[in-house]
């Protein structure tokens, strides 16, 4: 609901008059819609400008190319929306609520998108005289849906005008229709086919090759995924997953292991496995700070002290124990054990006390970390660490002869360096998922709950609380050491800059944390989801990389605000943090056909 | 004191607390036997919800030892519950946006074993135990009638149910004795009877019951003994009627001077460094004070 | 030479420093139960307060001795800002949110502050020069700046007047009311906003303090001294007990002398010669945080158990 949050700063979100939501009889509106958004979708297909110094190559009649094609794209959604509204039979799964908020917001992201590359032109070559017709034309066809949108009664029964009235044109309805029933594989078909769409966006994404592409990514990607949530699909789609779980983990690992396989270029491999990192290490932070409720400030040294031991037993010249060369299996529990023996030192004298001597305590070790890693070279400290020079020529791994540094070819795919790195990080991604789910269901998961909920009830309950969260802690810290035995290989070095408290790049605690608490807290989707956002937007946005964590900051108290639960939100978050009551009766209510009695209980 | 025909299930002997310079229960014995539903009664700050703290574990007593079937109870209290007294709390404290059904599974928690390996492996013993501990939590919600809600979040459920289930919740863990702090606060008669009636099935369970309660209407009709605590003390016990005759506890009730002078000082105090004593332990609780019984019960 | 009172002094003065802005961290913990991690930044946004009455206020070639008194009032002007700020808009929206939502809050708040100074604060990306008061005075073996009196005094004045303020103002009684039981001191007729606002305000007024101090003892300020000064602050409200003002000063005062003695002596301890000097002096005063958790949590004059609530 709140996703506005995160809509970039340049969309230009028109706010017509207080009550002059435009009076037009809604079958005209309905005609707009449909006649703009296919003009709008027709309009990629022009010039739009006359040199090619713009990103994308706009010049082309006939052939959409760059920003035209997400022009084209929120067009075609709209049409395919404003289809579904009139009835039209096999489309009417898109709109089962068969209300207008959708229409409205894919409408404004057609609009935000061709406006965005429109003023984008304009800005970057110097005046709206660099626009070719096509671009004024492609401008006034994005309006006109927009205007049918504002013409088409709000779904809620609103009288009060101003920000009401805008409200309710984007409120998502109480009730959405169940669902008809479907065969077992029409379901998993309709995960299949979700999940190679959601490979396909995702991978579109990544591979973006500039700012403005990417940022008119992200207003087709959240308009579009906005609207998919006001239609009720969003919810109609996590019905599903629960229904086929195990079916829709298959796909998803499935989905991951494909990317490498749709990339010529291993840059974006490299993307690929740093952002599987930066996920991987969120997912274990989510264990400590979304299941058992314990702020870690100091994460990133877990990971830290998992890719220092890997340094140092990886047989690298620059290490102290140069002579040592375990195999990764070996270096990679060893790595983890390490991280787990931190994780009991630090944890074991502040887990007794209230937990924010815990997010002290971290934050305490994280910078202690970096300090230390930073004075052991021999000079101001014991040599072990080489200082800030760190450990360099960590040589590639080797599996069986499978060497991950040189180029493998594949069934006709080239696997390049970090493409091979990308699939072993898919592989503990999976230990991690696998930990985090089962662990999350179980005796000891429910504990962890149990902790966060009420830790006085909880131990009247017999839950050893000290037990039980070390427990938390130290596997958090374990499964990031884990994932930093494989970073210290992908990076070749490791230094100790990026294990900080707050940087402008990740990893660091504060982006770890973020991801987590952007994503959602509690769910497996969330960290990886918001682990993927930061880490491509200062990526993606060069220009942005400078104020990336002023922005962060803003971010999060923003959040805590206003979306607590994050974008995907955990049902049981959900319910925590909006107290007022308007989410009270959760979905599951629909099923047991009882309307739960809302009561502010103690 | 207490006629010892039964054994004794819990046994407290000599049991004192002192916050700083006051003396909150001062060298309190007390007794419960097997089947018996016992009451705990009296005036605001007389120290019964300390003395209860005491009994489990969340108080280490400054004198005096607390055993239960003849062992001497250890000061911590997940390790009491795990010893078989189970309690609830006198301002509910579910785990509000977990499940029913999951309230009650993490009441099993002493009497499972599975830890975080066998719940990484998956193995049969993991499944078959899970599958264990939810047929027992279902038979729980079944006793208590919440089975149709099994999959609500606690915290959607109306005050007498939330009530319910946290002596249910109490219940997974096995107790041989169970320690009702104010069940019916803010309960209408009729969600009192109802308790009644679920206290009396738990005893039938072969379960000793232990209740505070202000409602004398509701002590007097369901226990078997009753005792009055008066500014730390017991003052007496027995069966009802003893206790409703006896004119000490009138007085200590309607507020006459007593040995001294109890003033509402004093009990004030005493509450101030419950309430102090209280935090100790746990997280800001979500403190929805229900109205007192009394109110409510008329 | 015995170095040792000068190592004493210094740890001292640096204590005081630390003193000073955990008082910040323990008033506002002592009434809301809330660990403001941003207060570091708080103390670093006094500084550049200070900064800019120096070099963009005051005509050039003021003395020190007019200076100082008015640096002393725009960082305390701009860190109160801050700090109310900081309640009315971040914090006290989420009071009944869970206990996660406003330490996630004061993390963004803190980074926020940081990034706001760097990107906006002329120069602020590298260490600006702070006028410092470097004339340099000998007592017995002990060598001490101006600016370590001007700190020595201001953490006098200030502790006193706070003793004074807390014990005999209506406001201070209000507020030690509120942080006995902020439900019953809101029946008894207070008003519990305005007294968190006057505590975080007294907080941002004492890093304000420090702040000027630590700009005219070291020479410099930039945008991340906030990030250790705060870690160490709070550190030393744990040490004397969290709640507790005059604990703060006192966990203040034996954390520097800690540090100090421990960066300065360690290394000739056997076995232990590589792990003294500056740049060690924050894991000794870690560790010591580390012992103090775990063998007296309620601090040194904590009398309730530490985790109140």
């Amino acid at each position: 609901m709140t996703e506005t949050t995160k809509t970039p700063p340049a969309d230009p979100t028109p706010a017509p008059a207080p009550h002059g939501l435009i009076p037009l009889p809604p079958a005209a509106a309905r005609a707009l819609l449909l006649l703009g958004s296919v003009a709008t979708a027709a309009s990629a297909f022009l010039a739009w400008t006359w040199t090619a110094e713009f990103p994308g190559d706009l010049t082309i009649t006939g052939y959409p190319g760059g920003l035209q094609w997400l022009t084209f794209t929120a067009g075609v959604l709209t049409a395919l929306l404003t289809l579904a509204s009139y009835g039209i039979r096999g489309l009417g799964w898109l709109l089962p609520a068969r209300n207008n908020a959708p229409l409205v917001l894919t409408a404004i992201g057609g609009f935000a998108v061709t406006w965005f590359t429109v003023i984008a032109i304009s800005a970057e070559l110097g005046g709206l005289a660099n626009l070719e017709p096509g671009g004024w034309i492609a401008a006034i066809a994005s309006l006109i849906p927009l205007i049918g949108a504002f013409a088409l009664p709000q779904d809620g029964n609103t009288t009060d005008g101003g920000k009401e009235a805008l409200k309710a044109y984007i409120a998502k309805p109480d009730r959405i229709p169940a669902p008809t029933p479907t065969a077992p594989w029409i379901q998993r078909a309709a995960i299949t086919a979700v999940t190679a769409l959601g490979l396909g966006v995702f991978t579109y994404g990544i591979d973006t090759e500039y700012g403005e592409l990417f940022v008119g990514y992200l207003i087709v990607v959240v308009f579009t995924v906005w609207a998919l949530h006001t239609a009720g699909l969003l919810d109609r789609f996590s019905h599903l997953i629960a229904g086929n779980r195990s079916f829709t983990l298959a796909m998803g690992f499935l989905a991951a292991i494909a990317f490498p396989f749709t990339q010529t270029n291993d840059h974006y491999a490299n993307i690929g496995v740093n952002i599987l990192i930066f996920g991987t290490v969120a997912l274990g932070l989510n264990i400590v700070v979304g299941l058992a409720g314990l702020l870690d400030l100091g994460y990133v040294a877990f990971l830290g002290v998992g890719a220092y031991t890997a340094a140092l037993v990886s047989g690298s010249e620059f290490s102290k124990f140069s002579g040592v060369q375990f195999p990764f299996w070996a270096a990679a529990l060893t790595g983890a054990a390490a991280s787990l023996v931190f994780g009991v030192l630090i944890g074991a004298p502040t887990l007794r006390l209230r937990g924010d001597y815990l997010a002290i305590v971290t934050l305490g070790f994280g910078e202690i970390f970096r300090i230390a890693v930073n004075n052991m070279d021999g000079d101001s400290g014991p040599d072990i660490t080489n200082g800030p020079n760190g450990i360099p020529a960590i040589p590639d791994l080797d599996f069986f002869g499978f060497d991950f540094g040189e180029t493998h070819d594949l069934g006709g795919f080239t696997l390049g360096r970090f493409a091979n790195y990308y699939l072993l990080m898919v592989l503990i991604m999976a230990i991690v998922v696998l930990v985090y789910t089962r662990a999350a269901d179980s005796r000891i998961g429910r504990s962890w709950i149990a902790i966060r909920e009420d830790e006085t009830a909880a131990t009247a309950m017999g839950i050893n609380g000290f037990r039980v969260k070390l427990i938390a802690f130290a596997l958090g810290a374990a499964l990031a050491g884990l994932a930093g035995t494989v970073s210290a290989h992908v990076t070749y070095s490791v230094v100790p800059t990026p294990y900080q408290f707050a940087g402008s790049t990740p990893p660091n605690s504060a982006f770890l944390l973020a991801a987590v608490v952007l994503g959602g807290m509690g769910t497996v989707a969330g960290p990886l989801l918001g682990a993927a956002l930061l880490y491509l937007l200062p990526e993606k946005l060069v220009f942005l990389q400078d104020k990336s964590l002023l922005a962060f900051g803003i971010a999060l108290i923003l959040l805590m605000r206003f979306r607590p639960e994050g974008i995907i939100a955990n049902r049981r978050r959900q319910l925590e943090f909006h107290e007022t009551g308007q989410l009270d009766v959760p979905q599951q209510t629909t099923l047991t056909d009882e309307p739960a009695v809302t009561k502010a209980g103690a | 004191m207490t006629t010892m025909t039964t054994t004794s299930v819990l046994e407290a002997r000599g049991v004192t607390m002192r916050f700083g310079g006051l003396t909150a229960v001062r060298s309190v014995d007390f007794t419960v036997n097997t089947g018996e539903i016992v009451g705990l009664i009296g005036p605001n700050g007389a120290g019964k919800t300390t003395f209860f703290n005491c009994l489990t574990g969340l108080y280490i007593p400054t004198e005096g030892t607390v055993s239960y079937k003849g062992t001497v109870l250890p000061p911590k209290p997940h390790l009491v519950t795990k010893a078989g007294v189970a309690r609830t709390f006198q301002n509910i404290r579910l785990f509000a946006n977990m499940t029913v059904l999951e309230n009650v599974l993490v009441g099993r928690h002493t009497r499972t074993k599975e830890g975080l390996w066998s719940a990484l492996l998956r193995g049969p013993g993991f499944r078959k135990a899970e599958r264990a501990s939810e047929e027992r939590a279902m038979e729980l919600l079944g006793f208590i009638g919440l089975a149709h809600k099994r999959d609500h979040l606690a915290r959607n459920l109306p005050y007498g149910e939330q009530r319910k289930l946290e002596i249910a919740r109490a219940l997974a863990s096995e107790p041989g004795l169970l320690l009702l702090d104010e069940p019916t606060a803010g309960m209408n008669p009729q969600e009192t009877r109802a308790t009644e009636e679920l206290v009396f099935a738990i005893r039938d369970k072969g379960i000793a019951v232990l209740v505070i309660e202000h409602d004398m209407r509701f002590i007097f009709n369901l226990c078997d003994r009753v005792a009055v605590l008066v500014q730390g003390e017991k003052l007496i016990e027995g069966t009802s009627d003893v206790v409703q005759a006896d004119e000490r506890v009138i007085a200590a009730y309607l507020g006459e001077p007593f040995e001294g002078d109890p003033g509402e000082a004093e009990a004030a105090e005493v509450t101030a460094a419950e309430a102090t004593a209280d935090a100790t332990a746990d997280t800001p609780s979500t403190t929805g004070t229900p109205g007192t019984t009394k109110g409510d019960a008329q | 030479m015995n170095t040792l009172p000068q190592q004493l002094a210094n740890g001292l003065l640096l204590g005081s420093m630390y003193g000073l802005i955990a008082i910040g961290y323990t008033m506002v913990y002592g009434i809301v139960q809330l660990i403001n991690f941003a207060h570091g930044e708080i103390f670093m946004t006094g500084a550049f307060g200070a900064l800019t009455v120096y070099f963009y206020v005051l005509p050039d070639g003021t003395t020190m001795w007019a200076a100082v008194p008015l640096m002393l009032i725009g960082g305390a002007i701009v860190a109160i800002l801050v700090a109310v700020g900081a309640e009315r808009f971040a914090y006290r929206p989420l009071r009944q949110a869970p206990r996660l939502a406003p330490l996630i809050t004061a993390i963004g708040l803190s980074l926020a502050l940081q990034e706001v100074v760097r990107n906006f604060y002329p120069g602020a990306d590298k260490a600006r020069a702070f006028p410092s008061l470097d004339t340099t005075h000998d007592i017995g073996s002990v060598t001490i700046k101006d600016a370590d009196i001007f700190l020595i005094l201001a953490a006098v004045v200030c502790m006193a007047s706070l003793a004074v303020f807390v014990r005999r103002s209506r406001t201070g009684r209000a507020m030690q009311a509120t942080a006995q039981d902020p439900d019953t001191a809101q029946l008894m007729g207070i008003d519990t906003n305005r007294i968190i606002v006057i505590a975080f305000a007294i907080g941002g007024f004492f890093a304000a303090v420090a702040a000027v101090a630590y700009g005219l003892k070291y020479g410099n300020v930039d945008y991340r001294m906030g990030f250790l000064m705060g870690l160490k602050a709070f550190t030393a409200a744990v040490l004397g007990g969290i709640g507790n003002i005059y604990g703060a000063m006192l966990g203040g005062i034996v954390l520097g002398i800690a540090e100090t003695l421990a960066s300065a002596y360690i290394d000739e301890i056997p076995g232990m010669q590589q792990l003294g000097g500056q740049s060690w002096a924050n894991v000794w005063a870690f560790c010591l945080l580390i012992l103090v958790l775990l063998f007296r949590p309620q601090g040194l004059l904590g009398e309730r158990v530490a985790d109140r609530a």
